[in-house]
């Protein structure tokens, strides 16, 4: 081969070599950071007036007065947005016109008896109402436009609005008047169409700027408030201003998303400008300003997930993995000890280490199994208890999970101790158990600590474990630990692949997932700065 | 009485012990015996780990029991329909599918990450210089620690849409997909494996074959890399034990069609695996009925699998071992 090729092959294999090393932090980046970068947005975002409304009713977290005004103003602008589809309404639903003018003319007749007036001058101006409802109901039961439009003009001029001003017949003619203005505008053999169109635009309407005030409150909090968030409102907002449709292009091929506006159902109607008002209007409709949302650590969520935070979880997290460590931490250092200081290399000892390593490779669904058959159907019945998976099973199965790692981080932190230390200890009398707890530990117990936080990391993030032993995706926060628990590992997992509401929240399902990571990661790092710090020291003696 | 202070040895003259410096056992009883207990304590407590396998091997054994004396273990093995939620006698536990699905995933999972760890573990011990392995050591070491629920949600949130959209797949959540996300998983374990092995391998050798004139590449081949074959394939088994073993990132990006892909492939099928199926079927599954029995003989498959590949990885380390220990 010739001397070139040669260097050739040499410069690619070490480009190919470098490039794999960039390949996985690539690989790294791509999985965290668009998961971070999303997660993020559960903590920091653009909160909604519906937000701060939120907060307050459920914890009283916030200003009373300030939030006060903002409301009044908001309220206020959403009148003029209310009044809109209110005036469309009234020309597309002519039953309930009937109902209402006929409702008005009864209010008439009370109010006029009310007003002690003589009976000439009574009758007169019944009649003139019964007439004016007479009229009203023809022409609503019309589909005519012309005669419509015709006729209420001329009942506009012979029964001017000023003469019952004040009175219910004055609302009478108002509504009337919508109900022309409307009916100048749309198609009258349509209505029904009109009608279905915009039912669906208030229902969304709903879900933009919550119910309206005056209607009931709905049973289910996620339903009691409109967007909370500024992201949320502008996705709620596209689904009035577009209809999705997906229409197949070509044969066999997946079907494409098609964009219409909604405002076409509404062309040439008085609610057309409707639209274009909301999207201009949004901002002060909903008054978006940043919020630090800090307390997500703490809260606990409403029904699936939908507002809230991950505090039941994490406290469901730390209790299952420091309830493991209390049992593993001991017979872990225990062990190591026993196997670095006084076992010699023998079968009892080599059959021990066998069946270090082969805990250590037991796949995690197989602790979840023995967790389930073992501690849940054995173990609690024989010491008394209910048989029924809880957080001590959990703790109990995460603490077989982390025995080898334990273990292995121990044994080689009393080995890193220099033999020097013992042999001192040793010439000055100490006994081989006083050298080991006086003397070795001390010294080892950096290098113990950095094993016993990388494995709390290893069991907080376990799921598998769990599945059978401990772990509920909803429920209440446990009272005692013969309850199980919600955990933050098998959250991500329901809040991803089971639950239906959560898929319309991604920022939360991205966060639950982003504290699990952040909470492995900070540990990792404590782990790694006490490990930097412990070897520094090795070498500085 | 004036108390003297003790341990006084008068300057300039020899010291005088008035006891033995080392006590016989049958001087001092109470410490001996004492020293034996506790060495016995320490022993019984070392032992829970044995004993911890030897439950786990027990329980799961036991329950599994009930499945193989009713059904077979030949059906189990060879049949690739599974029905267990089906009404009695009609329930079928045919778990080649599962075994298949998971040898999918791992050995396509080891397509990728074997290659990619092997360089990397190169790079790492051969090329880098210090202060690039200071900062690419830890960055790996993030990978293996960073949950593997969080994978899965990864896998199905991001990697699964991503999928359906631009390599045109009727689903996202597939063999392949899983296949990737499990590679990711394994790579930490194979590279610091591989690098301790390659790091193990003499800078003598290296110098050897360099002084006859061999590039870095060349070395690396032919001389380090097969003097260091034992530890990376202990390496390469231990990634596959993570990848056999591994739950949610299966459970979540696999699909879960308990199915062999035809033609067989064919990556953007879905598939299932045996610790999916146990994931997801044993918490709705009544005790003690023939599924949960079945689940528990997939469990026993499992163990015993990892149990066979631990050994492997052991016998390649303690060779691995020797041989460095011969050539110091």
């Amino acid at each position: 081969m010739s001397m070139m090729l040669r260097k050739i092959t040499d410069k690619s294999f070490t480009g190919l070599a470098g490039f794999s090393v960039v390949l996985i932090i690539m690989a790294l980046a791509v999985v965290l950071g668009p998961m971070i970068w999303i997660g993020a947005t559960a903590v920091v975002f653009k909160g909604t007036v519906e937000f701060r409304e939120l907060q307050y009713d459920l914890h009283q977290r916030g200003d009373r007065g300030r939030l006060k005004s903002e409301t009044s103003e908001v309220e206020k602008v959403r009148k003029k947005i209310y009044a809109q589809i209110d005036q469309f309404k009234r020309g597309i639903d002519t039953e309930s016109l009937v109902a209402e003018s006929r409702k008005k003319y009864r209010e008439y007749k009370i109010f006029l008896k009310s007003q002690n007036l003589p009976d000439e001058q009574c009758d007169k101006l019944e009649d003139n109402a019964k007439e004016i409802r007479n009229t009203l109901a023809d022409v609503y039961d019309s589909t005519d436009k012309d005669t419509i439009i015709k006729t209420l003009d001329e009942l506009f001029a012979a029964y001017p609005a000023k003469q019952f001003e004040h009175t219910p017949v004055a609302e009478m003619l108002a509504a009337a008047h919508d109900y022309q203005t409307v009916a100048r505008t749309i198609d009258l053999s349509n209505r029904e169409k009109y009608a279905e169109s915009l039912a669906e635009v208030q229902e969304r309407l709903t879900k933009l700027l919550g119910p309206r005030p005056g209607e009931d409150k709905p049973a289910l909090i996620m339903e009691q408030y409109g967007a909370t968030r500024w992201d949320v409102a502008q996705k709620q907002l596209k689904m009035i201003l577009w209809i999705e449709d997906w229409e197949e292009t070509e044969p066999g091929k997946p079907m494409t998303k098609k964009l219409t506006p909604r405002s076409n159902q509404f062309a040439g109607t008085t609610l057309e400008s409707f639209f274009k008002n909301l999207e201009t209007d949004l901002p002060n409709l909903l008054k978006p300003q940043r919020e630090f949302y800090w307390q997500y650590f703490i809260d606990d969520s409403t029904e699936g997930y939908y507002y809230g935070g991950v505090g039941p979880e994490i406290i469901g997290t730390l209790l299952f993995t420091v309830m493991g460590m209390l049992f593993a931490v001991p017979i872990g250092i225990i062990s190591a000890s026993y196997l670095v200081e006084y076992a010699g290399d023998n079968i009892i000892v080599r059959t021990i280490r066998i069946c270090v390593n082969t805990l250590a490779g037991v796949p995690s669904i197989v602790f979840g199994l023995f967790g389930l058959v073992f501690f849940v159907k054995v173990l609690m019945p024989a010491l008394g208890y209910e048989s029924k998976p809880c957080i001590l099973t959990g703790s109990m199965t995460l603490a077989i999970l982390i025995l080898p790692v334990i273990i292995r981080a121990s044994e080689e932190a009393i080995r890193s101790v220099p033999l020097t230390y013992k042999e001192a200890s040793l010439a000055l009398g100490a006994g081989k158990f006083r050298t080991l707890v006086k003397v070795t530990l001390p010294a080892a117990l950096p290098g113990i600590l950095t094993g016993i936080i990388l494995s709390l990391s290893r069991a907080a993030g376990e799921t598998a474990p769990l599945l059978f032993a401990g772990a509920i995706a909803v429920g209440p926060i446990p009272e005692s630990i013969l309850e199980p628990s919600r955990v933050l590992s098998y959250g991500s997992y329901d809040i991803a692949v089971g639950d239906r509401y959560a898929s319309m929240v991604p920022h939360k399902q991205f966060g639950m997932v982003v504290t699990l990571i952040m909470l492995v990661l900070c540990l990792n790092i404590v782990a790694f700065v006490i490990r930097s710090r412990v070897s520094r020291n090795l070498r500085g003696q | 009485m004036t108390s003297e202070p003790l341990n006084t040895i008068p300057p300039g003259e020899p010291v005088v012990f008035t006891q033995p410096l080392y006590l016989s056992p049958g001087e001092d009883l109470v410490g001996y015996i004492s020293d034996l207990a506790g060495r016995f304590i320490l022993f019984m407590i070392t032992c829970a780990s044995v004993l911890a396998v030897l439950l786990i091997f027990g329980f799961v054994i036991r329950e599994a029991v009930p499945f193989i004396t009713k059904h077979g273990v030949i059906d189990f093995l060879t049949s690739t329909s599974w029905f267990p939620q089906a009404e009695g006698a009609k329930a079928e536990f045919g778990g080649l599918a599962l075994i298949t699905g998971t040898l999918y995933v791992t050995i396509a999972a080891l397509f990728i990450s074997v290659p990619l760890g092997l360089l990397a573990a190169v790079f790492l011990s051969d090329i880098a210089p210090f202060k690039v392995r200071q900062i690419c050591k830890p960055i790996i070491e993030i990978l293996a620690a960073i949950p593997s629920v969080a994978y899965g949600f990864f896998a199905v949130m991001v990697l699964a849409p991503w999928m359906q959209k631009h390599l045109g797949f009727t689903t996202g959540t597939n063999a392949l997909n899983a296949s990737i996300i499990l590679s990711i998983m394994a790579l930490p374990t194979i590279i610091s494996v591989a690098e301790d092995s390659l790091s193990a391998v003499g800078r003598d050798i290296r110098e050897a074959s360099y002084s006859l004139g061999a590039t870095r590449a060349e070395t690396t081949i032919k001389i380090v890399i097969p003097a260091a074959h034992s530890g990376i394939i202990a390496g390469v088994v231990l990634g596959m034990m993570r990848a056999i073993g591994e739950t949610m990132v299966v459970w979540m990006a696999s699909g879960n069609a308990s199915q062999i892909p035809h033609p067989w492939w064919d990556l953007s099928q879905s598939i299932r695996t045996m610790t999916a199926t146990i994931a997801g079927e044993l918490g709705e599954t009544p005790r003690d009925s023939d599924h949960y029995h079945a689940l528990f003989a997939v469990g026993l498959l499992l163990l015993v699998f990892t149990f066979v590949l631990n050994m492997v990885s052991e016998f390649f380390l303690a060779r691995f071992k020797r041989r460095r220990e011969v050539t110091r």
